[in-house]
């Protein structure tokens, strides 16, 4: 019982730290939040004891972990509209954040997962959200098919590099896909077809059984429609991912990064396998680029260049490969602390450079580094007991 | 002798890396159920016809035949699956996975449940996967139960000999019929060298007609284990027989001459 009532307690301290910490208009609160953290880490640290009783709280009870987090989550744009000044703003803000989550989770698949460098990542969401825009403006679909299509496009992309995929290792499929992605932005500019360098204009908001997006939902900003689906599609993406990890699909692929050779003579078809997990990837930041391209209902070739890709990849290492929560982790760092910050965003490039290679220093597995796999906690303990 | 059938043969195997011949004219066949020592200095081709039987080099000139059928052109996975698993030279585990999931991939063959169950029926995945660890904790019951307190340790953090240990693991968790073993106990000192054939003559005596080819420098090994030597040297056999037949053999003499010392 006194671990529900110490999860409890924890995230909502959390919760309301976060929203405080959204309402301060001083970037000093950066400041305080960074020794704030920095205290917790020593605490954890030089008293483990004590700590421990929080960190086998949240272990033992994952259900519930879950379930208060997503009730919080849910709360936010309600909490957002009340509390805060900038309400709407903020609102956009983490829906922006959850979107490059997703991307980024797809990325983590290929990366993380497989050992694939994929430095496109922006170009391929691109693809999802122009292929959503056209779709929608050209031949009228509705979102509720936009949004798979535009996935399954965005995956197809990925496959006109096969030949690469299975056949280069490391750097070579990183170089490759750098220059694919400047083909693909380069060619939605040049194409009178996709807008040129004007770009896709007026797509349709999202409608769902006639439901339209843009009315406001409760009296909160339209954005609060938005924000739910997009809570919706990562809880979703999430939920993918985590069980691809925890099955034979992630021994496969974990096999193929860390030995290919190995893996092929154990009896993996590495090439299949390769091909699907960037085929996945894909797909997740497909979707996102849909529900971007739907919700903001402009899109144009510049918002898909490298330098967004570059974002992801600083997801994916500062967060940790192959660690579904420290992406997590890594795309609030990343996306959503900036925009606390203005002065940063227009050193955004050099500071996640410096991010990039501090990390690569200092800490190379990420904030959370990957965990030996535990497929399902039955199987532990069942294990556990019986070789006791 | 004996009236064994023959499993495995290459017939005039030949393989060059640009002017060098690593493998020349090579005839090697393997019967079931028997252990065959394939012994030769440093460089004289030994780990690549491994790598030729397994599908990782394709030979220039020559064929191999198992169990009636070619193996030439065909993919390392489709040649895994055909019932031949290998350890490697130089360990090739996943150092950051745990002991319970490098021993797991050798089951790879086997799985039923894939990319839909994983997603769509996580019951069925996990049921599956159970099974596999059940498996895994019963192999490992045979061949050395100190490394089920190890199960859930990423490999890495395991020390040298216990990484040799789960590669041989792997490799028998794919229940093949020919298994290739190449420097087994490299790095090991005689004691665990002794204890590891142990281990591998238990798991062996558990599983039913599985035939070994172990690359050995070891001649305590391989005069032990080995029911066939054939020795080779610059990619080229030299001799084969028993291992005493082979030792007294002059051309191999020669070769060691100066590089191993042949006990008698
Ligand atoms: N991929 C390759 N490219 C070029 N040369 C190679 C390649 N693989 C092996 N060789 C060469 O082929 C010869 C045989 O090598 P191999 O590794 O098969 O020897 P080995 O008998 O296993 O020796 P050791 O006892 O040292 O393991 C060596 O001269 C080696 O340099
Ligand atoms: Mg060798």
């Amino acid at each position: 019982m006194t671990k529900y009532i110490v999860v409890a307690a924890v995230e909502i301290l959390v919760y309301a730290f976060f929203i405080f910490f959204l309402s301060v208009e001083s970037a000093w609160i950066l400041v305080a939040t960074l020794v704030l953290i920095a205290g917790l880490v020593l605490a954890r640290r030089f008293m483990p004891n004590r700590t421990q009783i929080v960190v086998d709280a949240f272990k033992s009870s994952r259900a519930f972990v879950l379930g208060l987090g997503a009730v919080l989550l849910l709360l936010f744009p309600i909490v957002a509209s009340v509390v805060l000044r900038q309400g709407t703003y903020w609102m956009l803000v983490l829906i922006q954040t959850m979107i490059y989550l997703m991307v980024a989770l797809g990325l983590n698949f290929q990366l993380g997962s497989t050992g694939m460098m994929n430095l496109a990542t922006a170009a391929f969401y691109g693809v999802g959200a122009y292929a959503a825009g056209m779709l929608s403006l050209r031949l009228g679909l509705p979102a509720i098919l936009t949004l798979p299509a535009a996935g399954v496009i965005a995956a197809a992309f990925g496959l006109i590099l096969s030949v690469p995929i299975y056949k280069t290792k490391g750097h070579y499929l990183a170089l490759v896909t750098l220059a694919f992605g400047y083909m693909i932005v380069l060619a939605l500019d040049n194409t009178a077809f996709t807008g040129g360098a004007q770009g896709l204009m007026n797509i349709p908001e999202i409608r769902i059984f006639g439901y339209s997006f843009i009315r406001p939902l409760a009296g909160m900003h339209f954005y609060a429609n938005y924000f739910y689906l997009a809570t919706i599609l990562l809880a979703a993406t999430v939920a993918v991912f985590y069980r691809l990890q925890n099955s034979w699909v992630g021994l496969s692929l974990t096999t193929i990064r860390d030995d290919e050779i190995a893996a092929k003579c154990s009896g993996v078809n590495t090439a299949v396998w390769k091909l699907g997990a960037f085929a996945t990837g894909n797909f997740f930041m497909g979707v996102a680029g849909a529900l971007y391209a739907h919700m903001i209902g402009f899109i144009s070739p510049p918002n898909f260049q490298f330098i967004e890709s570059l974002v992801i990849v600083s997801i994916v290492i500062l967060g940790g490969m192959d660690n579904l929560l420290g992406i997590t982790l890594g795309a609030v760092i990343l996306v959503l602390l900036p925009e606390k910050m203005r002065v940063i965003t227009e050193y955004r490039v050099l500071i996640y450079g410096v991010l990039i290679v501090a990390m690569l220093i200092f800490r190379p597995r990420g904030l959370l580094p990957f965990k030996p796999r535990e497929y399902h906690r039955s199987l532990l303990n069942r294990l556990r007991g019986g070789s006791k | 002798m004996s009236g064994k059938k023959t499993l495995f043969y290459s017939t005039d195997l030949e393989i060059h890396f640009g002017g060098l011949y690593a493998l020349q004219k090579i005839n090697i066949d393997i019967l079931e159920n028997e252990i065959l020592g394939l012994i030769g200095p440093n460089g004289s081709g030994k780990t690549t016809f491994f790598n030729v039987i397994t599908g990782i080099y394709k030979p220039t000139a020559g064929d191999i035949t198992y169990k009636g059928e070619s193996l030439l052109g065909k993919e390392p996975y489709q040649i895994s699956r055909m019932g031949i698993s290998r350890t490697y030279q130089s360990s090739r585990l996943c150092l950051e996975l745990s002991l319970l999931d490098n021993v797991l991939i050798g089951m790879h063959n086997r799985q039923k449940q894939g990319y839909f169950s994983a997603i769509f029926s996580r019951r069925k995945m996990i049921a599956e996967v159970a099974d596999f660890q059940d498996r895994v904790v019963e192999l490992l019951d045979v061949f050395n139960p100190d490394l089920k307190e190890r199960m859930f340790r990423p490999v890495g953090e395991l020390p040298q000999i216990d990484r040799r240990r789960v590669e041989v693991c792997r490799a028998m968790a794919a229940e093949p019929t020919i298994i290739l073993l190449d420097e087994p106990s490299a790095g090991m000192t005689p004691d665990e060298t002794r204890e590891l054939m142990e281990d591998i003559r238990k798991v062996r005596a558990s599983m039913s007609d599985v035939s070994i080819m172990i690359i050995e420098h070891d001649m305590s090994v391989i005069s032990s284990v080995s029911e066939r030597v054939i020795a080779i040297n610059f990619g080229e056999e030299i001799a084969r027989g028993t291992y005493e037949e082979v030792a007294g053999t002059p051309a191999v003499r020669e070769a060691y001459l100066g590089k191993e010392v042949v006990h008698e």
